[in-house]
């Protein structure tokens, strides 16, 4: 994890943290761009059909997307996220769709119908909104920038250390069990062939990744308090994202809208 | 103290009314909606509570007595779990259970039932936002309440001693548990299938024989559930540790609670769809004739119990595993531990001070 503070290790600042992002997009403020994810994600279910959420695609995801500059890696990244769920719901839905009359074709005992692939083609806009949206935050945020906003706001530098440690400690558990793998391989486990082999790999991997994270937590707990991290009252954040007035009033406008248009959904005006 | 559990309860009813008016009922989903509302509801009652108590003494101090330095240091490791091992299972086995909420219960089980909620909320949170793509979860976020849900049940069962361990027991004592196991098993199999009577109409089980795909999927889960079976009855019959059963219940439980949050979150927003094993079987109840609501909800009232036991048996073999001393460190640790019921009725005044 590139450009995140490495609370564990107690080392220094990384040189990333407090250098401005590339693009306008990326200078925003964090919370501004998590507002952003979150009311696309939702308004695009809210709003339910299949021109509403594309229309939602164009708006909040590409048109960031392009003055970020990250329009290939987005497609890319949120392809790969979406890809397995779009496939699933593509042909669950067209194959298997309950109450469906119009047959389009036959495969031995099942109907692919026209209802179906309505509905398949509703299902997928709104996943690739939502993966979209996310995907444009993830790219555009550094996920310490994000902690340290929050921190900023009053939200207790608890609930930022377990963010912060979590996203560290998943590619370090993956390293880990990349490791163990190795050394168990070595010993002549084999992870290779038929697949009650495999299951039966899986436990002398799985089961040290697990104790192994789980002894560490001992010396973490000594780490921390050693630094008085549950001592009493507020740190001082030597660095955290700026912020504005507009900004602001961007995260209440989008809010409010999103607030609105559930309430014209359930009064029946949005179909 | 009563203030804050009044308001509470307040903020509790109020939502669940909203919940009971807006919600949309209709004949099938009057089943699976309450649970939903009832989940809802809870996490408002939660944060009424939080807020009066800030309000009150400007801090969260009888929250915050749960999350010691111990608490917070073991959550991102729970999280990590729960990420990687949910999101290996969803992308790359494609056996329709989902094993993200070891981390989760691990917690609930040594730290308490709000530890345990939080860390749920929190993972599939991070899951969906700022978790690296390989790992990331597309759908992830709007499961948090029912992860939530599973940490503070995972952390009451474990509160009231579902998990300790009670090796060699009597017989007798082994007999009955295990056949109080397969009666609730039984019973709620049983119930279930009625349910699905109602849902899809008569439900032999020789309708779906006539399709391969299904006959290998409904193998393959049976497979699952009976390795899960095997293990538990070489624990309670090998090592005549009595809490197998125990172990059984309590996923159970849990898992009918989660399939019954979860199933109108996934009907309404994906249609059931979520890109994971599970979709066999929501392929299956519809080729059955099931609507989207009750093929959801049939799908989870399969994968969840049988998910949240494999879950629950493979956190207790964690917490076996785990040096005595180590569990014992944890704020829950001691009713963790064999004949440590009497030692946490005794620790619970000095606890507070020692972590």
């Amino acid at each position: 994890m590139a450009g995140s503070v490495d609370l564990i290790e107690g080392r220094s600042l990384p040189a990333a943290i407090g250098r401005p992002g590339p693009s306008a997009v990326h200078r925003l403020n964090p919370l501004t761009k998590a507002t952003l994810a979150t009311t696309t994600s939702v308004a695009a279910v809210v709003l339910g059909g299949l021109v509403g959420p594309l229309l939602l695609v164009a708006v909040a995801v590409v048109l960031p997307a392009i003055a970020a500059g990250v329009v290939g890696r987005l497609a890319k990244t949120a392809l790969l996220l979406a890809l397995p769920i779009a496939l699933s719901a593509f042909l669950v839905n067209v194959f298997f769709f309950p109450g469906a009359e119009t047959v389009l074709f036959r495969i031995g005992p099942i109907t692919a119908t026209a209802e179906g692939l309505g509905f398949a083609f509703e299902i997928m806009a709104r996943i690739m909104a939502i993966s979209g949206a996310v995907t444009l935050f993830y790219l555009t945020t550094r996920p310490a920038d994000l902690v340290l906003d929050l921190e900023r706001r009053g939200v207790s530098p608890r609930v930022a250390f377990v963010a912060n440690a979590s996203v560290q400690t998943v590619p370090a558990m993956v390293e880990r069990a990349a490791q163990i793998t190795a050394a168990q391989r070595a010993r002549g486990l084999d992870t290779e062939g038929s697949p009650w082999r495999r299951v039966r790999g899986i436990v002398p991997i799985v089961g040290p990744v697990i104790l192994g994270s789980i002894a560490e937590v001992e010396e973490r707990t000594m780490a921390l308090e050693a630094r008085a991290f549950t001592r009493p009252g507020r740190r001082t954040l030597l660095w955290s994202p700026a912020d504005s007035r507009a900004e602001s009033l961007v995260r209440w406008g989008l809010l409010i809208g999103l607030v609105a248009l559930i309430g014209l959904r359930i009064g029946g005006v949005l179909a | 103290m009563i203030t804050r559990w009044l308001a509470a309860l307040v903020g509790f009813i109020v939502v669940a009314g909203i919940g009971l008016v807006v919600g949309n009922f209709s004949e099938e989903q009057a089943g699976n909606s309450w649970a939903l509302v009832a989940a809802i509801a809870l996490a408002v009652g939660f944060v009424v509570y939080a807020g009066v108590e800030y309000a009150q003494t400007g801090g969260f101090a009888s929250i915050s007595s749960q999350f010691g330095m111990r608490t917070l240091a073991l959550m991102p490791v729970a999280i990590a779990i729960n990420i990687i091992l949910g999101a290996a299972v969803a992308n790359a086995l494609k056996v329709p259970i989902y094993l993200d909420s070891i981390g989760t219960i691990l917690v609930g089980a040594l730290a308490g039932p709000i530890p345990g909620a939080l860390t749920g909320f929190v993972a599939n949170i991070l899951w969906q936002y700022i978790i690296p793509p390989p790992f990331q979860g597309a759908v992830a976020a709007p499961f948090a309440i029912v992860a939530a849900v599973i940490g503070l049940l995972a952390g009451l069962f474990a509160r009231y001693g579902a998990l300790r361990p009670r090796p060699d027991r009597p017989m007798s004592q082994l007999f009955s548990g295990a056949v109080i196991t397969v009666a609730v098993v039984g019973g709620v199999s049983w119930l279930a299938f009625l349910g699905y009577e109602q849902i899809i109409g008569p439900a032999g089980f020789e309708v779906a024989s006539d399709e391969t795909l299904f006959v290998i999927l409904g193998w393959l889960a049976l497979a699952m559930v009976a390795a899960t079976v095997v293990g538990l009855i070489v624990l309670l019959f090998v090592r005549r540790d009595l809490t197998a059963a125990y172990v059984v219940v309590a996923g159970l439980v849990t898992g009918v609670v989660a399939a019954l949050i979860s199933a109108p979150i996934s009907a309404n927003l994906f249609g059931g769809v979520t890109g994971a094993g599970t979709d066999f079987l929501v392929a299956a109840f519809r080729q059955a004739g099931a609507d989207i609501g009750a093929a959801t909800l049939g799908q989870g009232l399969i994968s969840d119990p049988v998910d949240k036991i494999t879950t629950f048996f493979v956190v207790y073999l964690v917490l076996n595993a785990m040096a005595t001393r180590t569990k014992a460190r944890f704020p829950q640790g001691e009713r963790l531990i064999e004949g440590g019921a009497e030692v946490a009725e005794e620790g619970d005044e000095w606890r507070g001070a020692s972590t």
